[in-house]
């Protein structure tokens, strides 16, 4: 049987986890309020109107004392002292951070792992075949492979870099069109490819190889 | 023994007749002798949306002619595996039904021979409308996205498990659990159940057992229709957790389905809306609940009215 409305604690309130982060309990704020709003259509006729304040004003504390870090530090504690959450449970929630969706841009760049980036930058400079390459109006996936075999860098390399994943590498570099992940994610992935050789500029070159995956794709 | 989907709705226009008629030729299509009795007695007219206008016999026949069996009032419909027992030349309603009949009216239901069979109740929340449909644990909650709709509904949800409670205790303890509900709750705690299982919980801890029991035993499902382009879509999800925190009631939202004036022109010309209009969106609606309804999980627990 339900726990009365207000005997729950705030995060039973907005339905979130313990560990939830500050996306999460926004998103669930909104959730809630769309329900429990007077205009509401789900919550018609449902409670009368005071009932419905009370629930609201409880919704309304729970997220500005959840989305304060101190408030909600403070919170949590009461609750372990409460016994309503257990200690475990509490400490992953500083561990966990958001993932972003695209994990490409998210580190900056090539690091040492690779090779130096001076190293890289200096080569590009000095290399005919990659100043020809980034002279064209062109820019397919069979180019990017050439200036990495130049660079000598392995393709290994610059999966475990970008995290991008292997087959992914590999159509791109083959220019594969049919095979390609779609245009939002490769173009995050071509990206993250050329920061990852040291190739600049990377807005103008990503444009680049888009346009020609375009243009290829209608062949 | 046949699954049985009791459908009801607190409104009348909500489309319980329509979706019945939907749901049960798509159960038929896929092979499943599929029977759908018509219950709106007062305002019968499942007949005409499965394609029978003129039905020879029907559920009237059962109560008032003591020597036809429940199984002989089913006529065929143009339909394979598609049958009805009509509730036309009916004058009077489910709610006056006398409990004797009502009592031998469910258990000739389950006795049925068929693979599922739907029911048609009508609106209203009358204590007849609410033992049909908690015959199975299988009831389908119809509502239109409006508000009136939606008012009656969260009524009939109520009435439902108020009326679950009720099986458990005799008139007269019933009554005193009444009063105590509102000594502790006051005067607006009247129709809420969940203030009612909390005395209950109190009072009478092997009843609230067996109550939780079957509850969590419930699979109702809840379906939005006449569902419009500018309607707020998640509204069934919604309504499925309100329900589920509020009142402990755990009913899934089965689906949307969109609102089509095609619907009205096939009503009209008497044909079969998904025969007729089978690339709409709303006929992809209903095969999507469809699906739900013809691929139950789990065994069917039923009262026994002996
Ligand atoms: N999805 C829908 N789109 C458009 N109209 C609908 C839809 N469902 C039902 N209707 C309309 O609503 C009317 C009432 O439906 P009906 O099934 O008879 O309701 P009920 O049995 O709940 O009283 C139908 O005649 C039909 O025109
Ligand atoms: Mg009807």
């Amino acid at each position: 049987m339900p726990k009365d409305f207000t005997q729950l604690n705030y995060y039973e309130v907005l339905d979130i986890k313990p560990d939830a982060v500050a996306f999460e309990i926004r998103h669930a704020y909104n959730a809630a309020l769309q329900v429990y709003q007077p205009g509401s259509l789900a919550s018609y006729s449902f409670f009368p109107e005071d009932e419905r304040q009370d629930i609201l004003s409880l919704v309304e504390t729970a997220y500005r004392t959840l989305i304060s870090d101190q408030a909600r530090k403070d919170y949590n504690e009461e609750l372990i002292r409460r016994g309503e959450l257990d200690v475990r449970k509490e400490a992953t929630s500083t561990a966990k951070k958001p993932v972003s969706i695209f994990n490409i841009s998210r580190n900056p760049v090539a690091k040492v792992a690779l090779t130096n980036n001076e190293t890289l930058k200096n080569k590009i400079n000095q290399s005919q075949l990659i100043g020809d390459i980034l002279a064209q109006n062109e820019l397919c996936g069979a180019d990017l492979k050439k200036i990495r075999t130049e660079l000598g860098v392995l393709i290994e390399q610059i999966a475990q870099e970008t995290k991008i994943r292997h087959d992914h590498l590999r159509s791109m570099e083959e220019d594969h069109v049919a095979r390609l992940p779609a245009a939002v994610f490769l173009k995050g992935f071509v990206k993250s490819y050329l920061k990852c050789l040291c190739l600049e500029p990377v807005e103008a070159l990503s444009t680049r190889y888009m346009d020609t995956v375009a243009r290829l794709s209608q062949k | 023994m046949a699954y049985i989907w009791p459908i009801g709705g607190g409104k009348g226009g909500s489309g319980k007749s329509f979706l019945t008629s939907s749901l049960g030729r798509l159960s038929a299509r896929l092979g499943k002798r599929t029977l759908v009795i018509d219950l709106d007695l007062g305002a019968a007219n499942l007949h005409t949306l499965v394609g029978v206008p003129y039905p020879k016999k029907g559920f009237s026949d059962f109560i008032r002619k003591k020597t036809f069996r429940l199984e002989d009032t089913v006529v065929e419909t143009p339909f394979e595996n598609l049958f009805l027992i009509s509730g036309a030349h009916d004058n009077f309603d489910v709610a006056n039904l006398p409990y004797e009949q009502k009592i031998k009216t469910l258990r000739a239901i389950m006795k049925l021979d068929y693979d599922s069979v739907l029911l048609d109740l009508g609106a209203g929340t009358s204590f007849n409308t609410l033992d049909f449909f908690l015959i199975s644990q299988h009831g389908i909650f119809i509502t239109t996205p409006e508000p009136t709709s939606i008012e009656n509904v969260y009524r009939l949800i109520r009435s439902i498990y108020f009326r679950r409670i009720r099986y458990c205790f005799n008139v007269t303890d019933f009554k005193a659990l009444e009063d105590e509900v509102v000594i502790q709750f006051g005067d607006g705690s009247f129709n809420k159940p969940e203030c009612m299982i909390k005395v209950i919980a109190d009072v009478y801890p092997e009843k609230y057992e067996q109550l939780q029991d079957a509850f969590s035993a419930f699979r109702f499902k809840l379906i939005i229709n006449q569902v419009r382009k500018h309607d707020n879509a998640a509204l069934g999800m919604q309504m499925s957790r309100m329900l589920e925190k509020h009142l402990g009631l755990h009913i899934e939202f089965a689906g949307n389905v969109a609102y089509d004036d095609h619907v009205h022109d096939a009503i009209c010309q008497r044909v079969s809306f998904l025969d007729r209009y089978p690339c709409t969106r709303t006929a992809c609606d209903l095969h999507e609940v469809g699906k739900q309804i013809v691929q139950p999980g789990g065994q069917q627990l039923m009262f026994r009215y002996l």
